[in-house]
């Protein structure tokens, strides 16, 4: 009798469960099972009609031996090197400043929200105007400094500077969203306490802020990375992949693959390459969590 | 009595209804793809003529990216999903290929029927030869265009300096110019240098101007040395002050915009920058512009690209018909002549360049007919953007600075040899 019951409360939860699967398997699943699908297949992009022929794993030999796909990989690299902790940086010490007591908090978090509000390709534009040649804001600064104007996209190392700065003024205001969030669970008993203990400002954030913060972090870290990893707005705003292809990411590379030479086959190979590539860079963050 | 009232009434509304409805089933409504460059406000007024002179048609104009290759990866989405939501599209002269064979392009043929040859030869010729593909017509012509050198007429007289011909010449007056006027914001000459579509002319301009060609008997023909020249050309631009200092990051509608603020002195730019500078509120340079042939070497001839953008009915549109009656209506010289006027876009028939009212308001149509008729083809290739890619990355970084003569046109070699063999 029991045995019977425990069936149907079973057969009842697969029934609730099953919009939710099959919701999962349609968006989730079926793409991603396209996608891998695809990658094992290409097309002649001279005669499109002859249709898809299966190469096996041909489409990943020829990225490996495709100097774009490293370039454009080593470039994602970089952003995440950079970006990565210039935001936490820089999302970290906004957060800071937003949980200071202001009387009025409202244009504070306003100011937070902003940047991450924008489109990101908005932002990538707007950098782009600030660092032109002639007439951006930049080289104005520059110019009053004394210093003759720099040709910010023209030069790959100033792109990847200018294109940084971008990434990190959009994406540190995320961070610091969520970091914020976290500061506020922080116990104000415990700086209280350790104010009677004599504890400096310092001592107070490296002993109890930043411990007590750490779970933020981590999560607004994981985030973080995996944008970095598909990093593409900001580029193909401010320079387009150029001068060269020099400043283009693995994303861009897609993207061109894809939309540009409806080269599918590699195209789905190469985001393959990527989802991999994501998955690297978190999983130090998820080994270091699982043990915490 | 209540009963009688209310059964008209149903009776009236279900009438009206039934006829609204057979109104509604005859109109059709066609949407036509435009770039933000190719003048949607003129697009907008031709199809409210249409409109007119068609009250059961209705036509959206959708308004896509601002440049060539932006357009396309719109359209690839569109397309490559089977999408049914654009009847009618414009693609730029460098497209027939590639759409004919990913099956994009509703051939037009059929539609045509017995008159195609007729109506084929009232067009210039190397838009006929553009739009068909392997015997197929895969669109109509809607303008026409080419690059032109544009000059500032006043300063030229100022200095009395002749309208040049050679390159070398242009580059002389262009330091002339810019030491008397002791202007910092003006350059000397300037073309499309950002990673764009437009850079592909810029290298291919001066290499035909050398005599040369991209491709002979249609395999890569890189190995001349005046594959170098264009490379050259520039680098010595660059080193005597000619060209803009960010000329990588310039792409084509930088140079109107330059132009018009009264800032360049050469530029070497499409025709539809004429409308703009003679008629814009903003225009610093009504009425000091001229435009002629672009220069060439010493004892080369001038070269120039084709450009101009084509009607294609897109092979998913559930309004065909309409569709075909559509683009051939605006591939007629009735609205070739309306988008002169307007938009100062060349006509696509030989014919509508002597039109007074055309010349009227271009006077340089007069000579830019032989221009148009000589204007040379980017290749012609399914895998048109594979080309384009390569040979506008290269040209960009070299006018970035990051590459020399010899690496830019190495890697050009080693990257278009599996397209172009």
């Amino acid at each position: 009798m029991t045995s019977g019951k425990d069936l149907s409360e079973r057969a009842l939860g697969a029934l609730l469960l099953a919009p939710a699967a099959a919701l999962l398997l349609v968006i989730v699943v079926y793409p991603i099972a396209t996608l891998f699908w695809n990658s094992l297949h290409a097309v002649d992009n001279a005669n499109p009609a002859a249709g898809e022929t299966f190469v096996a794993f041909a489409n990943y030999a020829r990225a490996f031996d495709d100097e774009r796909f490293w370039r454009s990989t080593w470039n994602t690299v970089l952003y995440v090197v950079v970006t990565v902790p210039g935001a936490l940086v820089v999302g970290l010490a906004l957060a800071l400043l937003a949980n200071l007591p202001f009387r009025i908090k409202w244009p504070v978090r306003l100011g937070l929200l902003l940047p991450w509000a924008l489109p990101l390709v908005f932002a990538g534009l707007i950098f782009r105007w600030f660092f032109e040649y002639r007439t951006g804001v930049v080289n104005d600064w520059l110019g009053r400094l004394g210093v003759e104007p720099l040709q910010w996209l023209s030069s790959p190392t100033l792109a990847f500077i200018a294109i940084s700065i971008a990434i990190v003024w959009k994406a540190s205001s995320f961070m610091a969203l969520i970091l914020l969030a976290g500061l506020q669970t922080i116990p104000r008993s415990l700086y209280e306490a350790a104010e009677v203990d004599g504890a400096t400002r310092w001592q107070q954030f490296w002993e109890i802020t930043l411990p007590m913060l750490a779970p933020s972090i981590f999560v607004a870290l994981i985030f973080r990375t995996i944008t970095a990893v598909q990093t593409f707005d900001i580029p193909f705003a401010m320079t387009g992949g150029g001068p060269g292809d020099s400043t283009e990411t693995l994303a861009m590379y897609i993207y061109k693959t894809t939309l540009d030479f409806l080269d599918f086959g590699y195209g789905s190979a190469l985001a393959a390459l990527m989802f991999l590539l994501s998955l690297i860079a978190t999983s130090a963050y998820l080994r270091h969590t699982n043990r915490a | 009595m209540k009963t009688w009232k209310t059964l008209t009434a149903a009776t009236i509304g279900v009438v009206l209804a039934a006829s609204a409805m057979g109104a509604w089933a005859q109109q059709t409504t066609l949407r036509i793809f435009t770039g933000g460059q190719q003048r949607p406000d003129v697009m907008r007024k031709i199809a409210d003529e249409y409109q007119k002179r068609n009250p059961n048609v209705k036509v959206d104009v959708e308004v896509g990216g601002a440049t060539s290759e932006a357009q396309q990866q719109y359209l690839s989405t569109v397309l490559s999903s089977k999408d049914s939501v654009l009847d009618v599209i414009l693609i730029d002269v460098i497209r027939p290929a590639q759409w004919a064979a990913q099956g994009w392009a509703e051939p037009l043929d059929a539609y045509l029927g017995a008159d195609k040859p007729k109506i084929l030869a009232q067009y210039l010729k190397a838009y006929v030869d553009a739009d068909q593909v392997n015997g197929k017509l895969i669109a109509l012509p809607y303008f026409a265009d080419a690059q032109f050198l544009y000059y500032r007429k006043d300063l030229l007289e100022k200095y009395k300096r002749p309208v040049p011909k050679t390159w070398d010449e242009m580059m002389e007056t262009a330091r002339i110019v810019m030491e008397g006027e002791k202007n910092p914001q003006m350059q000397g000459f300037s073309t499309a240098g950002a990673p764009i579509e437009g850079t592909v002319c810029t290298y291919l301009v001066p290499l035909w101007g050398a005599g040369s060609e991209l491709t002979k008997g249609g395999k890569l023909n890189l190995d001349t040395p005046a594959a170098r020249e264009p490379f050259q050309l520039y680098g010595r631009m660059k080193q005597a002050g000619v060209l803009p200092k960010n000329i990588a990051e310039i792409p084509t509608d930088r140079i109107r915009i330059d132009m018009q603020a009264g800032n360049l002195l050469f530029a070497m730019t499409w025709s539809y920058v004429w409308n703009r500078l003679e008629n814009d509120a903003d225009s610093k340079v009504k009425g000091k512009i001229g435009v002629t042939m672009l220069p060439h070497d010493k004892g080369g001839a001038s070269a120039t690209c084709i450009g101009g953008w084509q009607l294609a009915v897109s092979a998913f549109s559930k309004n065909k018909a309409e569709a075909v009656k559509f683009a051939r209506w605006l591939s007629s010289p009735e609205v070739s002549k309306m988008q002169a006027i307007l938009a100062s876009h060349m006509p696509v028939f030989p014919a509508v360049f002597k039109d007074s009212e055309v010349l009227k308001a271009n006077p340089w149509f007069a000579d830019a007919l032989p221009v148009v008729e000589g204007a040379k083809s980017r290749p012609v290739t399914a895998q048109y953007p594979q080309v384009s890619d390569v040979i506008r990355g290269n040209m960009n970084a070299y006018l970035a600075g990051t590459k020399t003569t010899d690496v830019a046109l190495n890697d050009m070699k080693s990257r278009l040899a599996p397209f172009l063999r």
